[in-house]
């Protein structure tokens, strides 16, 4: 540890923290643009400039003062220093951030920023989250001195999701040491020299594409934008960014886990940022998973319950579904039920479901449904997993969590399957074709409860539907592939009567004389840390932000 | 009248002194010899040092204090040779490596044998390609002569060297953009620390050194440490008690243009007046002097008042201009210092590699409030001062005095120090480019000030007399703090 002052603190600081860090720990504010915590340091925007402060050459030993040069914080890094080098003799560093020469020089490169960059904030989707409007307006001149003509470099479309507008960028270059040193890819240059400097990506003479930015990663080259340059066309013109609610939750696109910010209106949800966890995802996330969450806003969302009459689907009433389906529960025995848990479900659904099935149905035969397997992606500081489904690990363990318990999975499950009489099958897929083998067997099944949330092939077998919930619409936990608890939550109310999967559950169980009786899911959480192996601390209160990591 | 002192240069024009024989004849690769025979490794580097070679390139360091810098123990060390030579007005190492380029080998060679660098790279800028011709053909005979490759002349040392074109870009002679440049990126300077002589070429410690720098060696190593310092005066750092040495030893290639009558290079003692180069040069043409650029264009320029100092790197630096490359541009009465500093705004806005955010946007600035002023269309302002005092009614008050201001004169000073403060001698820049352009935005415009407000007040260029036209030291801060007189040279 290195005892540093810093303005007028002290603070411990790790060995090799640079300054913008542990300033930012003390919430002393160091403008920056090109310094992005995930990637390499080239100190180009000269934005956090900070006085040092040493020994004065010349001048007795002992003596200190502020350095000739300013240095940038993002490259002066702060180490314990020998006893003969302490200044006053205590510390191993003396910085300032808010001397008059550090101020100074903050309103000289924003001057510089701002000679070329367009007064179009207005009609800018940054606006509300922009580095340079927010340090402008906390650092910068108000006026500018600018008189001639400024450069007008051309809008670029980069990829499929990526807009370059390039008359907007500041050339901090985050976005192409992103594309180098985290998704390897590189598909981002610059061209041209000195004022003319443009962000592209490689094309002929004639400027026809060479290569797109359609790497898996490119969203995030969106997020890394301190400025609005780099723009996403799912969100462009969508919403400003101050009228959005911002939720913390998980992405449910694999089993990685990635740590993400939902941002939603009532109306739905508008966009999902990457959010940041040492261990899981650090800064970024997919593009795959950053996309794939339009379903939640689809008008199609099963909204009611539906009842097969005369080999149509027909909308009914919850209390009419439900009768329906205890009384043909109540009818047939144990071993002809297969009750079938969801890997894109929570945990806290995937538990009401165990119990359900094992002290109500008492029934052992579980199953485990989920999306596909997709294909996996490596890059350098990325992983995309094959298994495309959430909480496969956490379902998984919780379904046969129970005395007894089998879970059965793929080929097993669906032969179970082909010779039970009802099969009640937790989906929850976004989008799940069914394979012959999988078709034929629910085809069998005399009478097939599903609950999901989009209509889907295996709705269009069901004699029930149960119009159930996705992630956005629920609190629970995902466990994901390498044992992480991590929490979800509710950001949007559910389409229609859409309920949480494990009400469902929780009122067919009451139906049939069983004593679940949850409140929240929280609750759920409880009795799972008192129940499961391993997930001892996995209650809502103890997970948070962070997650926590099963032992 | 003072006299050449051809050291580098003494066979320059030796017919086929480019051919290894005729080299040889004249005393070629003996010094390289005698190093090897003579001395260890650490000796020539301390003998380097003690010589008080410094820097040809531009920055003046100290060359034996740089390689003191360098790690021995990391394997493998590079040597990298800076002939990128693009400072405007400076055109000696080309002479150099057109003509004499084996000169330059047993340079490369000396310097390989003292840090035991096995891999040199020469960056030859890319517009030499005379240049490049004669260097690669004296490459490959030191090669068939075993002064290059493995085991050179039975001495187990292993030398290479390579010679890459640079693709026209000034600030690829800045060292850490030659060393981006050499490794097939972008040409854009480091971020330093680390230095090159620790993490240069492929991070490895490498050793940058400017033509001239390396040409010395030889002469050094030939006619030892004694020889070489009895040229040019050693001062003393009166910072220091007792004085610590000062060395401004050896000769320097002066390349001289503009006006004077015989333009060219010109091999002197470190340590002349500029008065006295204009006369080597073949005197002044025209009737005086207006201004004389010491160091390339990137230096401060100096005024009439000015031509008493030496042209040596302590002195220049205690007039607050340098003497960088030793590129000198003499101007007569009837230059425009606005026309001249346009045309050099214009080529550092060009050259601005765009990598950090002050010179990228603020260089272009620069220029374009140049221009303005040149077109005719720079600011004036008159405004009235609240300057308070007691006014005509006998009260005390605004007394309502005007005075005029040059806007964009101020803003001009402004935005350059806002690049590099030439005040401080601080930049906010990566590299020291950025000090490049606001030297000489702002002593230009502080030293032929009513030159600017003439164009400002007559909207066109007005070419002013030479006493009309300078701002006498005693007004000006922008002078020098002091010349040091030539008797307190030669410590010793």
């Amino acid at each position: 540890m290195a005892l540093v002052k810093l303005n007028d603190l002290e603070i411990e600081v790790e060995d090799g923290t640079n300054i913008v860090e542990a300033a930012r720990e003390h919430d002393i504010e160091v403008p920056h643009y090109c310094y992005h915590p995930g990637l390499s340091r080239p100190a180009n925007c000269r934005m956090c400039l900070v006085e040092p402060y040493g020994p004065i050459p010349g001048a007795p030993p002992g003596t200190i003062g502020p350095a000739r040069q300013l240095a940038t914080g993002c490259t002066l890094t702060v180490r314990s220093a020998p006893p003969e080098r302490k200044l006053e003799e205590k510390f191993d560093a003396i910085i300032r951030t808010d001397s008059d020469r550090v101020i100074k020089a903050r309103e000289d490169i924003l001057e510089f920023l701002l000679v070329h960059h367009p007064l179009d904030c207005p009609v800018c989707d940054q606006a509300g989250e922009c580095d340079l409007q927010d340090f402008s307006y906390r650092h910068g001149h108000d006026k500018s001195r600018y008189l001639e003509v400024k450069n007008v470099p051309p809008k670029k479309d980069l990829g499929p999701d990526v807009l370059l507008y390039s008359t907007r960028c500041i050339v901090c270059t985050r976005c192409i040491r992103f594309c180098d040193e985290v998704s390897g890819s590189g598909e981002l240059g610059l061209i041209n020299r000195g004022s003319h400097d443009e962000i592209d990506i490689p094309r002929s003479h004639e400027g026809t594409p060479i290569q797109l930015l359609d790497n898996k990663l490119a969203g995030n080259v969106v997020d890394i934008c301190p400025v609005g340059a780099l723009i996403s066309k799912d969100f462009l013109f969508k919403s400003r960014p101050w009228f959005l609610e911002k939720a913390n939750s998980i992405c449910t696109g694999c089993s990685v886990g990635c740590n993400v910010t939902v941002e939603y209106k009532t109306d739905g949800l508008y966009r999902i940022k990457p959010r940041f966890h040492e261990d899981i995802n650090q800064h970024w996330m997919c593009d795959d998973g950053r996309l794939g969450y339009h379903y939640v806003n689809s008008d199609d969302r099963l909204q009611l319950p539906q009842k097969r009459v005369d080999s149509e689907l027909v909308t009914t009433q919850w209390a009419d579904a439900l009768t329906l389906i205890s009384e043909n529960l109540s009818e047939v025995e144990a071993d002809d039920i297969v009750v079938i848990g969801s890997a894109q479900g929570t945990n806290e659904d995937n538990y009401v479901l165990q119990q359900f099935a094992h002290d109500v149905l008492k029934t052992t035969q579980l199953g485990l449904f989920g999306q596909e397997p997709g294909e996996a992606h490596k890059f350098p500081q990325f992983t995309i997993e094959a298994d495309k489904n959430p909480n496969t690990a956490g379902a998984r363990t919780i379904l046969g969590s129970a005395n007894g318990n089998v879970v059965l999975e793929d080929d097993a499950l669906w032969e179970k399957v082909a010779g039970a009489k009802v099969v009640y099958l937790v989906s929850g897929c976004p989008e799940r074709p069914l394979q012959d083998t999988e078709k034929d067997a629910l085809e069998k099944v005399e009478f097939l409860i599903v609950q999901d949330i989009l209509p889907s092939e295996v709705t269009q077998l069901a004699d029930v539907v149960l119009p159930g919930t996705t992630f956005a619409e629920k609190d629970g936990t995902f466990t994901n592939s390498s044992g992480w608890v991590q929490r979800i939550r509710k950001t949007i109310d559910p389409p229609g009567e859409a309920q949480a999967d494990w009400e469902i559950t929780q009122q067919l169980a009451k139906r049939l004389g069983g004593e679940i009786d949850y409140h929240f899911a929280g609750e759920i959480a409880i009795a799972i840390s008192e129940n499961v192996e391993g997930y001892g601390d996995a209650t809502h209160q103890n997970i948070g932000d962070a997650g926590i990591k099963l032992t | 009248m003072v006299q050449e002192r051809r050291i580098l240069y003494e066979h320059l024009d030796v017919p086929d002194i480019n051919t290894f024989e005729v080299f040889r004849q004249h005393d070629g690769y003996t010094r390289f010899e005698k190093a090897i025979a003579e001395y260890q490794p650490e000796e020539l580097a301390q003998m380097v040092w003690d010589a008080g070679l410094k820097g040809r390139g531009g920055a003046g360091f100290s060359t034996g204090e740089k390689w003191s810098f360098v790690p021995r123990d990391i394997e493998p060390r590079y040597l990298c040779c800076n002939a990128d030579e693009s400072e405007p007005g400076t055109f000696s190492n080309r002479y150099v490596l057109e003509k004499n380029p084996h000169l330059l080998i047993e340079g490369i060679l000396i310097c390989c044998y003292a840090m035991g660098i096995e891999t040199t790279y020469i960056y030859i800028r890319g517009e030499f390609t005379l240049g490049k011709k004669m260097l690669d053909a004296a490459i490959k005979e030191a090669y068939e002569q075993g002064y290059l490759g493995e085991n050179v002349r039975g001495t187990g040392l292993n030398i290479n060297i390579y010679s890459h074109p640079g693709a026209g870009a000034y600030i690829c002679g800045e060292e850490t953009g030659l060393i981006e440049s050499l490794e097939g990126k972008r040409g854009q300077p480091r971020n330093k620390p680390p230095f090159p002589a620790v993490q240069g070429v492929f991070m490895k410690p490498t050793v940058v050194q400017n033509v001239e720098t390396l040409c010395n060696l030889p002469f050094i190593v030939g006619n030892g440490v004694e020889w070489y310092t009895q040229m040019g005066p050693t001062y003393g750092d009166a910072r220091f008690d007792p004085p610590k040495p000062d060395p401004n030893t050896g000769t320097k290639l002066y390349c001289i243009s503009g006006d004077v009558n015989e333009p060219g290079v010109y091999e002197l003692e470190l340590g002349l007046t500029c008065t006295e180069l204009i006369e080597v040069a073949g005197g002044l043409r025209g009737e005086e002097v207006k201004a004389v650029i010491p160091g390339g264009s990137s230096a401060p320029i100096l005024t009439h008042y000015e031509l008493d100092t030496r042209l040596d790197f302590t002195s220049l630096t205690l007039a607050k201009s340098m003497l960088g490359s030793g590129g000198i541009i003499v101007m007569n009465e009837t230059r425009n210092i606005v026309d001249c500093l346009l045309n050099i705004m214009k080529f550092y806005a060009h050259e601005s590699c765009g990598q950090c955010t002050p010179c990228r946007w603020g260089t272009p600035w620069v220029r374009d409030i140049v221009q303005r002023i040149a077109d005719g269309e720079g600011r004036q302002t008159t405004v009235t001062r609240p300057k308070f005092g007691i006014t005509e009614s006998g009260r005390w008050g605004d007394t309502g005095e005007t005075e005029e201001i040059y806007e964009d004169l101020d803003l001009l000073e402004n935005v350059a120090n806002n690049i590099a403060n030439v005040d401080t001698m601080t930049w906010n820049t990566i590299c020291v480019f950025g000090i490049a352009v606001s030297w000489p935005a702002v002593s230009y415009m502080r030293k032929f000030r009513p030159e600017f407000e003439a164009a400002i007040r007559e909207s066109k260029l007005v070419t002013l007399s030479v006493a009309e036209a300078t701002v006498p030291p005693e007004e000006n801060y922008a002078y020098q703090q002091r010349i040091i007189p030539k008797e307190m040279a030669d410590l010793e």
